[in-house]
């Protein structure tokens, strides 16, 4: 399991690209994903399952903030400090 | 000149205005469609002692006369006890005739509660559907920010102490996928019956289930008629009060009765009472902007632009729940 910011961010970026039903060019690290409507309650939850189960990290009521998973570089930010 | 006719938005908008006049369209569409246009005798409704088919029960009564009626109970092991007692009272005030069709050996044969429970048991070892109770609820995210709800599984012993976690999402839609089954076999029987006597099947969903898409494909969105399929909550309770529909029912709190936890609508899906779900729905469907409705609401705009983001979501994705099979593959 990776710790390196560089490899998860790349791992996160994989995932949102491949998982959402849009042209991938429009999105953009800082693309907000949800408020732009590519992720739905489905698509929430498969992304929460994938980074448990790729980085080995919990998620909790706590943490279910939009602050934690509005674009690519929050999520990433999110693993990160749940990783530390 | 153009003139809006659009009412300003104000928190009774969507009471009806003449109750028996909006009941006697719906009585009179019944016996249109029902007797003419699908040439059926008479209906069945599966009755569950909730709101929705108390009154679908009683519309249905007026249309066709109680005795081309026929009142479905279907209890199952995780039903409340209550359900059935309150069905039964139903039927006796609009003197229509219910039979009992008890679908736990059914379910049991699908293998719905054991699917189910390996799935729970995923999430919490300890479960023993013996001496716990479960219920699927959504984790209080996704209505006034812009992320979508999560659901989380709840167990609860038989000394009270209950354990919640956010549901991994393979368990979730295996717990749905098993608990579908009770909805799913609901539908084969009351076409049974209806098919046994020439009847149509009447569904009971409202309006909010229909376009939120909170009820099972097939299941009970399986059906010939949805008489109140365009009837906020609000208009379903006037109707029951015109109607005559018993006390107890109409004021018992809307249930899922689904899992073996006590679970309301609530809790497991619309985030929000009723009552406000209505009036913000409203706004939401009739084009009334975010600040109008948050002035008259007292919330804030913010607030309100991101429930109407949630509701434009969920109509989004439950569309497919509401087509028809696809089959343009040749022709025209």
């Amino acid at each position: 399991m990776t710790h390196d910011p560089i490899i998860i961010k790349e791992k996160v970026k994989n995932y949102v690209l491949q998982a959402v039903y849009a042209e991938k060019e429009k999105i953009k690290d800082n693309s907000l994903i949800f408020k732009e409507g590519y992720f739905d309650s489905m698509g929430f939850m498969v992304l929460i399952s994938y980074l448990e189960e790729e980085f080995g990290i919990k998620t909790n009521d706590a943490d279910l903030l939009e602050e934690n998973f509005e674009s690519i570089n929050a999520i990433s930010e999110f693993v990160i400090r749940k990783i530390q | 000149m153009t003139m809006s006719t659009k009412r300003p938005f104000t928190k009774d908008i969507i009471l009806l205005d003449n109750v028996e006049e909006v009941t006697n369209k719906i009585i009179q569409k019944l016996q249109q469609d029902v007797l003419h246009n699908l040439k059926r005798l008479g209906a069945v409704v599966g009755t569950s002692g909730g709101i929705d088919s108390s009154v679908c029960l009683a519309l249905t009564a007026k249309a066709f006369g109680p005795e081309k009626v026929l009142g479905i109970i279907m209890p199952e092991k995780d039903s409340n006890q209550d359900s059935e007692m309150l069905a039964k009272e139903l039927a006796a005030t609009f003197k229509v005739r219910t039979i009992k069709e008890d679908i736990t050996s059914a379910l049991a044969g699908f293998r719905c509660y054991e699917r189910r429970d390996d799935a729970v048991r995923r999430v919490f070892p300890e479960y023993d559907p013996m001496t716990y109770k479960m219920k699927i609820g959504i984790k209080q995210t996704g209505l006034s920010n812009n992320l979508p709800p999560v659901f989380s599984l709840t167990i609860i012993d038989n000394k009270g102490n209950q354990e919640d976690k956010i549901l991994p999402v393979k368990e979730y839609l295996a717990i749905v996928a098993a608990s579908n089954f009770k909805q799913r076999s609901r539908m084969s029987m009351l076409y049974f019956h209806a098919e046994a006597l020439h009847y149509a099947v009447v569904g009971t969903p409202n309006k909010h289930e229909q376009e939120q898409g909170f009820f099972v494909k097939y299941g009970d969105g399986g059906a010939d008629v949805m008489p109140i399929g365009n009837l906020y909550k609000t208009q379903v309770y006037q109707l029951a009060k015109y109607l005559g529909v018993p006390k107890g029912i109409i004021e018992r709190t809307p249930t899922t009765d689904t899992y073996s936890a006590e679970q309301t609508q609530e809790e497991f899906f619309f985030q929000l009472p009723y009552g406000l779900m209505d009036i913000y729905w409203y706004g939401f469907e009739n084009g009334y902007s975010a600040e109008e409705v948050a002035g008259v609401m007292e919330e804030s705009t913010d607030q309100v632009k991101a429930l109407f983001s949630n509701f434009e979501r969920k109509k989004r994705t439950t569309d497919y729940l509401r087509m028809s099979p696809v089959r343009d593959y040749y022709g025209s």
